[in-house]
């Protein structure tokens, strides 16, 4: 079978281009190691969060060196806490869940994005950079005020979040 | 009108030379794909890898 050199060429670059996307994914998740939202935590009970340890309070907490958890809830039409402190340059947990309905989780101009279903508990893990003030906006329609749902992370300086104390810690 | 294609077809296989020659089709393709290629590095590395916040975890 005969087939054009220019041909050759194009399929060539087809295949080319396959691999480059393929590469591509592989490289993000091999190197600055992009991850999915995985569905492997514990299911919570929405109706008793106040009873549960996680949720009942929710908070921002250290458990390790640079490291830290955010347990953060959804309802109609805000979350809690707000603002969410986090302290620059770390890698924080977030821990998300709702109350009532299905709400979302955007920090708004971030890769930080993630559905929150009752009863699921949706887990992402971030790093920090510089000092900076995020918002957070419900990006899956709850109901008459999903309009103003909207929330605040705040990334502070090390300093600056010893400083606000016990609180949040 | 068979019969001068084939010959016509015969004479190419055997010479190996290509007589038609659609370099206007490469050039759009070479173009599409420094498109793709660009728009596809922009959108991976410098939009989604660049901004804050890449969920790790």
């Amino acid at each position: 079978m005969h087939i054009h050199a220019y041909e050759k060429l194009w399929l060539a670059l087809s295949i080319v281009l396959i691999l480059a996307l393929i590469g591509t994914v592989t490289y993000g998740a091999v190197g600055p190691g992009v991850a999915m939202v995985a569905d492997t935590q514990q299911t919570v009970d929405s109706g008793a969060l106040d009873e549960d340890e996680r949720f009942s309070e929710p908070r921002v907490e250290q458990v390790g060196e640079n490291e830290y958890e955010a347990y953060v809830v959804a309802y109609q039409f805000a979350f809690e806490p707000s603002p969410i402190v986090v302290p620059a340059n770390s890698t924080v947990t977030l821990h998300v869940t709702s109350r009532d309905v299905i709400h979302g989780f955007e920090v708004v101009g971030t890769n930080a994005n993630t559905m929150i279903v009752p009863g699921e508990v949706s887990e992402i893990t971030v790093e920090t950079d510089e000092p900076a003030e995020y918002g957070i906006v419900c990006n899956e329609y709850c109901g008459a005020g999903h309009h103003v749902m909207e929330g605040k992370l705040h990334v502070v300086s090390q300093s600056e979040f010893e400083n606000r104390g016990g609180d949040s810690a | 009108m068979g019969q001068n294609e084939t010959a016509h077809a015969g004479a190419e296989d055997v010479g190996g030379g290509e007589e038609f020659d659609p370099i206007g089709t490469l050039t759009l393709i070479g173009i599409y794909f420094a498109i793709l290629v660009l728009a596809w590095v922009y959108i991976y590395y410098v939009e989604f890898l660049g901004r804050d916040l890449v969920v790790v975890g």
